[in-house]
């Protein structure tokens, strides 16, 4: 498969005073896959669609390989796109949804043929192909809009939150799925979602999004070691997250995450009270307070590691290593 | 079924009383005037009548001349109407709301206004100076401006909600503007623009008022205007009924085509997307596309407005038709606006309660106690014209001819496909378990129906009458066969003025039209603001 560079500066894109994308400066290397993550609404979905072409940039550069594509329109760029809600054409058989970018590019008939056999037997859609794609399951249209996108062998595959239309099982299934898919394919892709583990999934670098704006980019383990602000840590799921004025109490420059999962049981650690328990799974989750500290926080443990199951009430002791607390934002 | 959905225990609930009064309602205004119509359409040798009719020459030439003025229309519609809707469903410009508030005017005008409009800008004395009264192209310009709303609202509406995200994607594959157009849009909306010439096709040919107004000759007769004469002119209700029964079968024909195909176009498409601005080309492309049936919409309106006071022949303004207009009735035979308006706002007011009772009541029995039968039925006051239904009217009740309450039950019962589609949404979206709830808290199914039901139809319900009013309001075939001269409404009084010489009865005429668009838009004003039209 082909492989290009992507480099975007200073791209911005407004809707009257709603700036959906305000400024985002972003390089994908040859060959790397990249996840933009966001909330809903933080404009993740317009920034793919100005890659696209879909839309026009009201300020900032797209390159391709060096190449600049402004005023290049869709059509041209050589990009494949899997929508949301997969935009499969409802007048067309399974098989011309698929073959529909190849009479665009002119390929002939037996290439065509030849092409979108080879892609149904991947996708294992082999027998649908005189089906209307109202006629088959989610996860099946799923894989024809992916298929049709990667049809014309697509310099760069983009991806518009492709599973969110999915319920949960199935969700999860294929996302495996997809993953093993574009690995084999060898596919460079642009993933848009809001779900992190689709996010980690699915991609080398994760760039999170966040009100127009790419607040930090890296690949996973980078974003979930260090994340640069108290929005990215709550974002990431890291709850525990201790206020600036408290944190100053307690010696520290500014808001301070800390992280539960870091504290283990330790005759010589720091006592706490047990406040609630209960089960997460096969997980315990204890709700502590430390007097010492002033702090609430919920913390959970495997019930091995615990000599006896704690009730409210009782006290005990973990140890909390330095490395457990990371200071966010340094005030002043 | 969920419990509550349809709870146990009830024998006349409103949903089965509903059906009943619907179904009494129906059989006895529409199925007994129809077979009546047909009875003495086909006489009492069916078999030799059928032979007769087909052999005709007569009724061969009429139904040939109708097919072709219906076919041109409906060819002419469409390619007028198309470049409109596919414009609609591609941008999103400054004034679209405007022009398509404007393009709905059409859609809700009376028959009469609408050729009153055509004759003050092209007939004789017209604005524009050219006389075309009796021409074919007359009869096809009033056409295409009737009914290519049709097209807009429907192929537009359609793409609008389906097309944008499929737009991309085929830009993402490759195809520009123009391949889009050809391998997507076009192809996607073939049910839907099909379905729409279907319908333009049932109206232009039972087009009537239209007609009579701009062509009173008689070259471009439909078969409806035929029935119309052979009744009034004649009497000669076998000729009538056997023109009535060949017309009901083209207009079923094309109203099953259009059913079969409306069905396919409304499948949801989940596509839809905010709309681009269009470009430079763009920009050029759309005033192509949308300046002449603009034109078109606006022109004869202006020109009723300019005429009814500047008449031909008179110099600068003049009050004359304003004055003659409002004259005491009576007066060389002719009904004052003062009672013109009267009556029309009676027969109005009395249809539209009567169908909105009928029409609420059908809804129900479709939605509650599961009739579904009557979901169908109660389209079929809309495929039967005014004037056969007049004339079934006069054959099978003879006795409410020319009685206020025969005109406002042929006029209820040409409203009541309005409320009942605009109820049945509003009906189908209340979840049962809200039934269920109100029933576990001590509510019977009478109380259910006021207390739960009924404030969440309001909005629903309000659209439909004002629909069924507006209806009411514009209707000119039925009131043409059923009314009597103390009875006439606004389209008959304008009617009348027309048939009399002199530049006064044309310029009334006009004040008249006038009016009765004025009365129309405060109707469709005051929808707008209360509650949308539903499922029409």
């Amino acid at each position: 498969m082909p492989r290009v560079a992507l480099e975007l500066s200073g791209v911005a894109r407004h809707y009257g005073e709603v700036r959906a994308v305000d400024g985002v400066d972003l390089v994908v290397p040859p060959g790397r896959t990249l996840a933009l993550l966001g909330p809903s609404g933080c404009g993740k979905s317009t920034l793919l669609r100005v890659v696209a072409g879909l839309e026009p940039p009201d300020a900032g550069s797209l390159r391709m390989d060096g190449r600049d594509l402004s005023g290049v329109p869709p059509q041209r760029r050589g990009v494949g796109m899997v929508f949301q809600d997969y935009a499969l054409f409802p007048h067309l058989s399974l098989k011309d949804n698929v073959a529909f970018g190849l009479v665009e590019r002119g390929w002939s008939r037996n290439e065509r043929e030849a092409r979108v056999r080879e892609l149904l037997d991947v996708m294992g859609l082999t027998g649908l192909e005189r089906r209307r794609p109202q006629a088959l399951s989610g996860g099946q249209q799923q894989r024809v809009a992916l298929a049709r996108a990667l049809a014309p062998r697509p310099a760069l595959l983009l991806l518009d939150e492709p599973l969110s239309n999915l319920d949960r099982t199935l969700r999860d299934e294929l996302m495996d799925e997809l993953a093993e898919l574009l690995g084999e394919l060898d596919v460079q892709a642009i993933h848009v979602t809001h779900d992190q583990n689709e996010a980690f999934a699915l991609a080398d670098r994760v760039a999170v999004m966040h009100d127009g704006r790419i607040v930090q980019e890296g690949t996973p383990d980078e974003l979930v070691e260090a994340p640069r602000s108290a929005w990215m840590a709550r974002f990431l799921g890291l709850r525990e997250l201790i206020p600036a004025g408290q944190a100053k109490e307690l010696g520290f420059a500014g808001t301070t995450l800390l992280r539960v999962e870091r504290l283990r049981p330790d005759p010589d650690g720091h006592v706490f009270e047990v406040q609630r328990v209960h089960r997460v799974g096969t997980d315990l989750e204890l709700a502590l307070t430390s007097p010492q500290w002033g702090l609430s926080v919920r913390w959970q443990a495997r019930p091995r590691e615990l000599r006896e199951p704690p009730e409210p009430g009782d006290t005990i002791r973990l140890r909390v290593p330095d490395d457990a607390w990371t200071v966010l934002e340094v005030e002043g | 079924m969920l419990p509550g959905a349809r709870l146990v225990g009830v024998r006349l609930s409103p949903g089965r009383l509903g059906g009943l009064l619907a179904s009494l309602f129906l059989a006895l205004l529409l199925i007994v005037p129809l077979v009546a119509v047909v009875a003495r359409g086909l006489g009492a040798e069916p078999l030799a009548t059928a032979r007769e009719l087909a052999t005709d020459p007569f009724l061969r030439e009429r139904l040939g001349l109708t097919l072709l003025q219906a076919t041109l229309s409906t060819v002419l519609t469409v390619a007028i109407g198309l470049p409109g809707a596919l414009a609609f469903a591609r941008w999103s410009f400054p004034g679209k709301r405007i022009l398509r508030a404007l393009f709905t005017v059409p859609f809700v005008m009376p028959s009469v206004v609408a050729g009153a409009g055509f004759l003050a800008l092209l007939g004789p004395g017209g604005a524009l100076g050219v006389d075309l009264m009796d021409t074919l192209t007359l009869v096809l310009l009033a056409h295409v401006f009737y009914n290519h709303a049709v097209v807009v609202r429907m192929v537009g509406g359609f793409l609008e909600s389906a097309a944008p995200r499929l737009r991309d994607a085929a830009a993402t594959l490759g195809a520009g503007p123009l391949r889009t157009t050809l391998r997507v849009t076009l192809p996607l909306a073939a049910p839907a623009i099909l379905a729409a010439a279907a319908l333009v096709f049932v109206f232009c040919f039972t087009s009537f008022g239209v007609i009579l107004i701009l062509a009173p000759g008689g070259a471009w007769d439909t078969l409806e205007v035929e029935i119309y004469r052979s009744v009034a002119r004649l009497l000669r209700l076998d000729t009538a009924a056997a023109l009535a029964l060949l017309q009901l079968v083209v207009a079923m024909a094309a109203g099953g085509v259009y059913t079969a195909l409306q069905a396919r176009a409304a499948v949801p498409l989940g596509g839809a997307g905010p709309l681009p601005r269009p470009g430079r080309g763009g920009r050029w492309l759309l005033a192509l596309t949308l300046a002449p049936p603009a034109l078109l919409t606006a022109a004869p309106l202006v020109a009723l407005a300019i005429r009814s006071v500047v008449p031909p022949g008179a110099e600068g303004i003049s009050w004359i038709g304003w004055r003659a207009a409002f004259a005491p009735s009576g007066l060389l035979g002719v009904v004052s606006a003062w009672d013109a308006t009267w009556n029309s706002l009676r027969f109005a007011g009395a249809s539209g309660l009567v169908a909105t009772v009928v029409g609420t009541a059908l809804a129900y029995a479709v939605v509650r106690a599961d009739w579904r039968f009557l979901d169908r039925a109660s389209l079929l006051p809309l495929a039967t014209s005014a004037v056969t239904l007049g004339l079934g009217f006069l054959l099978a009740w003879p006795a409410l001819t020319g009685t206020f309450w025969g005109l406002a039950l042929a006029h209820a019962l040409i409203g009541t496909p309005f409320v009942t589609r605009a109820v049945l949404p509003s009906l189908r979206g209340i979840p049962p378990s809200r039934s269920a709830a109100a029933a576990v808290l001590g509510a019977g199914p009478w109380r259910r129906a006021l207390r739960v039901d009924l404030p969440a139809l309001v909005p629903g319900l309000i659209g439909g009458a004002g629909f069924a009013v507006a209806v009411s309001l514009g209707e000119f075939g039925a009131a043409l066969v059923l009314s009597r001269p103390e009875l006439a409404t606004l389209p008959i009084a304008i009617y009348q003025r027309l048939g009399r010489p002199g530049a006064e009865n044309y310029a009334a005429a006009l004040v008249l039209a006038l009016l009765l668009m004025a009365l129309t838009a405060m109707i469709m004003a005051l929808l707008d603001r209360l509650g949308g039209p539903g499922e029409i």
